[in-house]
């Protein structure tokens, strides 16, 4: 399927909510046993936090209370209580969910996006982290009224991925993002699937990473990325030969400069016929190219690619060192059509603590570096930039373009709508206890495909709907025109938080 | 004097000199070239300009037209106006005005206060410089002057800068230096305005560089008929900007010599800093003009001789370092404490031309980085000319013999040797040097020596054959045998055709040899016989046997002509009115490609007017015919096209290529099912990932071989460069006959290969110039073998134990048993019957047929607990340890 503008409709937000019997959210009910089952805080609450049951209503979906502020409703449930019997705190769990990056009132918002497709209303900070750095100090700023005749109409968030005019296929995807390469192997089958299947629906595209392309992938080949990687695992000429976009990964902005590992609980007989390893046998993946030690190396091995399929479009990902502008220049010259820079706040739990907080450039230096000079360059408009590492939330994707990308590119975002909890124990076979980033039969049967495919469509149609919010206050018809516009923002550095009129003041 | 006084008073008298760009931002920089391709010979006649513009052609894809230069060394006087006296003894100062009108000002300044003229001129040029197709930015004005220093100012010089106790040409030496840094200094700084720079200024040398591609240069410059000894080119890839002058372009200049880099490398700050420290300053601000700033800061400063030079550069590491005689240690040990950061650390390949005035020799150096990152091909060719060369590829090494052949036949298009050189080595040191020598009758001749200064030379001495003597036409009962081989040809099997015809060979003089060959070729006439003529031609071009009077190289280049005229005879596929089983295709009729008709089987497909990737790649075009039912492909006259057999898809089972000429990087990637045969050297990354199938090689193969590889099944007559093998898994199941340069298997994940997984036998032979087998001293010469596998064999032949367990990162030799025999046994019949490398033979140690486990020897992998088991045990074995 291509999308074509005219043809694509979004798929629709359907509820998937949290696969565990008590989601975990910012606030915790409890009905003790003054109780007298009357029912009126179902009747009350306007988010459905309770249920009905057989001794006293359940507080199931307590992640959805809005907690303290509720006091001023008419509706507020404890008071409303004529036994007294509803006690509200703020969840122990939630008070330490999250780190800085992700901070609990992400997670907890991008799993309320997940389940609902909708802004949370809990009084959750979903625009930024807690990381004192990187897109948590930049800010956009709205202009307290838009000129009369701005636009009002319907806004574009489509973008063009192949602009460089050279005679192979026009792709466009309708929104600016697409989903970033994790292995089968690193995840298991139903994340990698549900990944996939999502961004078919959201007519985008998902990566394979580096450990093969598995057989179930096969029906949405148009929607897949696949990726060859140092270690050549699992590339084939058919894979190759199926998928629209190939993505050469030079490297991981989470760990510039090294490998990547698999280490041998991981390589469960699937992973090793997918990689054609061997069983419990550690598999590694080298830091370079062995066969690409210089640019026109690199050229020779976009050549290859393009000698195998003469259709695909060739996205080169690489992290952000400090001359990172020329390496995308280097890109485009080689023939690239997508230059892909990872920076340094990405990363699962697989990825070592010492290279992920220590050697690429933030990526919020290097977006303007390359997108300037790029434009210097003359260039700019035939090659697309997309970024990634670190992008959390529709407004740190709206930054990244604002900062000069074309497009971003989500990884653990989309595990967080898989109800991640950011425990950091990816790298070993038995260690998620969601069942996300694991082969283990037992452990990834806790995902269901289809639920999982709808968390992911939920979430960025959230997203989707707040950049157009942000498009629409900054008066833009289209996403395209958000590019390079560094004047949309400030950085909070040099003005104080409480000067700025802005995203945060809804 | 001293040497250390010596380099301590040249270095003294740079105190005063002005620094160049004090602080850099790497922004400023063009280091981020990293890529290009590189090229050089070095002839004991002088040729002209012309040959070097086939090469370079040949690697444009190697640069992006934004700088291209060449160098020359050991010029001709008379097409530079002057005698034989002034080019020897005057310095060519050459001077490139990127603002013609900063000419009166520059002399005024540079020239006419310090320098007595002998002779000036501008270089000519073609008058518009847009009548070259495809160069866009207008070349500078050079202009040229054969200049002796001033005595008086000589003399001023010397007591000024405290230089009066050396020698007087070694002061007119760094005069030159410093007043061709003071012109750049003053007109071409590189962060500010530029009008001129000195392009060169040493003695018998010159370089010329553009914006565009390298031969361009020679084409503006009108060097298709200027003679010179040596001849070195560059195509660049700087990945900034809009480039408007050439003056990053390489070559770059020491005194007397010229470099010119491939590469990229990491510690440029490091480098420039020691550089600093000695009062030397970059002010082109590449990695390349600091690299030769060492150079010569290490040749004429400090006297090194040119081994020490190059240690210095690419120091010997690991285990290499451990074979060296301990005087050579111990000096290595010191160059290394004092120079390792003027070492330039990374991806580098240098060739440098240099005129070494005093011993009045010309030189042609390659260097390869101690990893061996870059791709380097060397090769000789000795006869009555003999040229020596360096590239980056193989394909533009014939390319230039080609180029040479036709203007004078004495140059084969065949190079006596092809090699590689192994990095920072005791071996052969990484480096090669080709000097062309005065000879006793006023001629020159060329030798090639290794870092160590022991000669390289052909084995062998016969007389190659004079192409331009026009043979004549032997009668066949004159030949011994010939009349034999008619007689049973169409009853005889090829191989048992061979095994009857190579004993005769050393009998036959090159018209006998010719005039058989022809004999052949003859029955290629009939369609039932043309593939048998093929294969048994084929057969004579692929293997080792005893050559006689003749000269190897001559033979290949007899064969090859007659293959390809039999090819080229193929009635085209446009050629409707033909029948038989072949069908011939170019360049020019690629577009009628159409389903095979009828009987037809064979696809002849003359590559030499395809280029070398895209859209309209010769690749592609077999892919295309492949998809339209062609099967079976004959290719030939390749000239690095590359690619060869990719994009075929899945399951190409039944397919078969066979391959002549120069092919190209990237040949028999990713197949899966198909035969590819390489009739010939193959070149830089062959069969990556390739999946199943098989790929034979009649010589040898070049970097990374197989990185990747899931599967195949390889067989290489000679040896591999760098990496091969590097992260195979699966079952690649491989043979090398030869040696690897270093990093063979490195991170090999192949299983186990009593249990479908992969493996390689490493033989380490080579052939002697009769033909026989002939052993290496070890069959690994490498510091890193299997390093960090986790899987898969090497057996190798190794019957006196050469290989430690020094050279083994992470694996481990263990006995070779009978059932690894009975594993590699299939596949070592199969190499007999391909390259006639007998089972016999290679169980033969000291005359005497041994055991297989007496000759082989297991190296697998260790198994490393920490890797293949959970974090858990590793702890609990760690602390057991404890």
């Amino acid at each position: 399927m291509v999308c074509s503008e005219d043809s694509f409709v979004f798929p629709k937000v359907e509820r998937a909510r949290s696969r565990f019997k008590n989601a975990l959210g910012k606030f915790k009910i409890i009905i003790d046993k003054r109780c007298n089952n009357c029912g009126l805080c179902i009747e009350l609450c306007p988010f459905g936090v309770f249920k009905k049951g057989a001794k006293r209503p359940k507080p199931q979906n307590d992640h959805l209370c809005i907690g303290f502020v509720c006091r001023k409703n008419p509706y507020h449930c404890v008071d409303r209580c004529p036994k007294g019997a509803i006690s509200l705190f703020v969840n122990p769990s939630f008070e330490i969910l999250g780190d800085r990056r992700w901070t609990g009132d992400l997670l907890v918002s991008t799993w309320h996006m997940a389940e609902t497709g909708s802004i949370p209303h809990q009084g959750l900070n979903y625009k930024t982290g807690d990381s004192r750095g990187g897109f948590d100090k930049l800010r956009f700023v709205f202009p307290e009224k838009l000129p009369e005749g701005t636009y009002n109409g319907e806004i574009d968030t489509a973008i063009e991925l192949n602009r460089s005019n050279d005679g192979r296929p026009n792709v466009r995807i309708p929104i600016p993002l697409y989903l970033g390469g994790m292995s089968f192997g690193s995840v298991s089958i139903t994340t990698m699937l549900s990944r996939v299947k999502a961004a078919a629906a959201l007519g985008t595209f998902c990566c394979t990473g580096e450990g093969g392309y598995p057989e179930e992938l096969i029906p949405y080949d148009d929607h897949v990325i696949t990726q060859v990687a140092t270690g050549l695992f699992g590339v084939r000429e058919e894979t190759i030969k199926r998928v629209r976009i190939v993505e050469f990964k030079y490297a991981q902005g989470a760990k510039p400069g090294l490998g990547g590992h698999l280490l041998g609980d991981k390589v469960t007989p699937r992973v090793a016929r997918m990689r054609e390893a061997v069983v419990g046998s550690a598999l590694f993946s080298p830091f370079p190219f062995h066969s690409v030690y210089s640019v026109e190396d690199h050229k020779k091995h976009v050549d290859w690619i393009k000698e195998i399929n003469p259709r695909a479009l060739v996205s080169v990902k690489v992290s952000t060192p400090t001359d990172v502008d020329m390496v995308a220049v280097g890109s485009y010259y080689a023939g690239a059509h997508i230059v892909h820079l990872d920076g340094s706040y990405g990363g699962t739990g697989a990825a070592p603590d010492i290279a992920k907080k220590n050697i690429a450039m933030p990526i919020e230096y290097a977006i303007p570096k390359v997108h300037k000079f790029l434009i210097e360059e003359g260039i700019r408009d035939r090659i697309t930039i997309i970024a990634s590492g670190g992008i959390r939330t529709a407004y740190d994707m709206a930054k990244a373009i604002a900062l000069g990308a074309d497009g971003v590119c989500l990884g653990t975002a989309d595990l967080v709508a898989l109800e991640c909890i950011r425990c950091h124990h990816c790298e070993s076979g038995r260690g998620c206890a969601r069942g996300i980033a694991t082969t283990d039969p037992e452990l990834s049967n806790l995902v269901e495909l289809k639920w999982g495919t709808q968390r992911i469509i939920n979430l960025y149609i959230a997203w989707r709907e707040q950049l157009i919010d942000i498009l629409r206050r900054l008066g833009m018809k289209s996403v395209t025109e958000l590019v390079g516009r560094y004047d949309t923002l400030v950085h909070l550095d040099y003005v104080k938080k409480e000067e700025v009129r802005g995203e945060m003041e809804d | 004097m001293r040497m250390k006084e010596i380099a301590k008073a040249i270095i003294d008298s740079r105190k005063d000199l002005p620094p160049g760009a004090a602080h850099i931002n790497r922004y400023d920089m063009d280091i981020e070239e990293g890529g290009c391709g590189v090229t050089g010979f070095a002839c004991n006649i002088p040729v002209s300009g012309r040959h070097i513009i086939e090469p370079s052609v040949q690697m444009h894809n190697r640069g992006n037209g934004k700088g291209g230069g060449i160098a020359a060394v050991g010029l001709t006087p008379e097409k530079l106006g002057v005698s034989r006296e002034v080019l020897e003894n005057d310095f060519i100062l050459q001077i490139a005005l990127l603002d013609k009108s900063v000419l009166n000002e520059m002399e005024a300044r540079f020239i006419r206060p310090y320098f007595s003229v002998d002779h000036e001129a501008f270089v000519e040029t073609v008058e518009d410089y847009r009548d070259i197709s495809g160069l866009e930015v207008k070349p500078p004005d050079v202009k040229r002057y054969f200049v002796r220093v001033k005595p008086e100012v000589l003399d001023r010089f010397g007591r000024e800068k405290g230089l009066q106790r050396l020698s007087l040409d070694k002061i007119e030496e760094e005069f030159i230096y410093q007043n061709s840094y003071n012109l750049n200094l003053n007109l071409y700084s590189a962060l500010g305005e530029k009008k001129a720079f000195v392009l060169s200024h040493g003695k018998n040398m010159m370089i010329l560089k553009i914006v565009g591609y390298a031969e361009m240069a020679a084409m503006y410059y009108k060097l298709e008929n200027f003679e010179a000894h040596i001849w070195i080119a560059h195509q660049r890839y700087p990945t900034k900007g809009r480039v408007w002058h050439p003056g990053g372009a390489h070559p770059f200049i020491g005194l007397n010599e010229a470099l010119v880099h491939n590469g990229d490398f990491a510690n440029y700050h490091s480098v420039s800093e020691y550089l600093k420290q000695r009062h030397v300053y970059p002010l082109f601000l590449t990695d390349t003009e600091v690299s030769v700033l060492v150079f010569d800061l290490l040749n004429r400063v400090y006297g090194y001789p040119l081994e020490y030079i190059i240690e210095a550069l690419a120091p010997t590491g690991e285990l290499d370092f451990d074979h060296l005689p301990d005087e050579k240690k111990e000096i290595y040990r010191q160059i290394q404490a004092a120079h390792i950061h003027g070492s330039p650390d990374g991806p580098w390949f240098f060739i440098i031309a240099r005129n070494d005035v005093k011993k009045g020799e010309f030189q042609l150096i390659g260097i390869t980085d101690t990893s061996m990152l870059r791709p380097q091909v060397f090769a000789l060719q000795k006869g009555d000319v003999e040229i020596g060369l360096i590239c980056s590829e193989k394909q533009a090494i014939d390319a230039t013999l080609e180029s040479l052949f036709k203007e004078d036949p004495r140059f084969g298009k065949v190079a006596d040797m092809y090699w590689n050189a192994r990095g920072g080595s005791y071996s052969d040191g990484g480096a090669f040097v080709f000097t062309v020598k005065k000879d006793r009758n006023g001629g020159h001749t060329l030798e090639c020596t290794d870092k160590f200064g022991r000669i390289k030379e052909i084995e062998q001495k016969e007389k190659p054959l004079d192409f331009s003597v026009k043979p004549s036409v032997l009668k066949r009962e004159k030949i011994r045998g010939l009349n034999e081989i008619i007689d049973i040809f169409e009853e005889n099997s090829t191989y048992e055709l061979f095994r009857g015809i190579t004993p005769l060979i050393p009998t036959w003089n090159y018209e006998e040899f010719q005039t058989v060959i022809d004999t052949i070729k003859g029955f290629a006439e009939k369609d039932q016989l043309k593939e048998k003529v093929i294969e048994l031609l084929t057969l004579l071009l692929d293997m080792r046997y005893h050559t006689g009077a003749l000269r190897r190289r001559s033979i290949l280049q007899i064969l090859t002509d007659a293959l390809d005229s039999i090819f080229l005879k193929t009635p085209s596929i446009e050629d409707m009115s033909s029948t038989g089983y072949g069908k011939g295709i170019n360049f020019e009729t690629r577009k009628s490609i159409r389903p095979p008709r009828g009987e037809e089987q064979v696809l002849f497909a003359d590559a030499s007017r395809f280029p070398p990737e895209g859209d309209e790649s010769f690749a592609r075009l077999i892919s295309d015919a492949y998809a339209l039912g062609w099967k079976r492909f004959i290719c030939f006259r390749h000239r690095g096209q590359r690619f060869l057999g990719c994009g075929l898809g899945p399951d190409t089972k039944g397919v078969r290529i066979d391959a002549y000429g120069s092919t190209g990087d990237y040949l028999a990637s990713g197949i899966d099912g198909m035969e590819i045969y390489v009739h010939g050297n193959g070149q830089d990354q062959l069969g990556q990932i390739i999946k199943a199938g098989k790929l034979v090689v009649y010589g040898d193969v070049g970097q990374t071989f197989m990185y990747g590889a899931k599967g195949g099944e390889v067989y290489v007559m000679g040896n591999a460069a760098g990496r091969p093998l590097i992260n195979a898994v699966g079952r690649p199941r491989v043979v090398i006959n030869g040696t690897a340069l270093d990093f063979l298997a490195e991170s090999f994940m192949a299983g186990d290969p009593h249990n479908n997984g992969g493996f390689v036998v490493l033989n380490g032979l080579t052939f002697d110039s009769k033909g026989k087998i002939v052993f290496y001293d070890t069959p690994y010469p490498g510091s890193n073998l299997f390093s960090l596998a986790s899987g898969g064999a090497i057996f190798v032949r190794d019957p006196y134990k050469k290989i430690v367990p020094e050279q083994l990162n992470g694996g481990q030799i263990m006995p070779f048993e009978e059932r690894d025999w009975q594993l590699i046994l299939p596949y070592l019949k199969e190499n007999e019957r391909l390259f006639g490398i007998t089972i016999e033979e290679l169980l033969t140690v000291d005359g005497v047929q041994r055991e297989p486990y007496d000759v082989y020897r297991t190296i697998g992998a260790v198994k490393l607990s920490m890797l293949a088991g959970t974090a858990l045990i590793a702890n609990e074995e760690w602390e057991e340890e404890l």
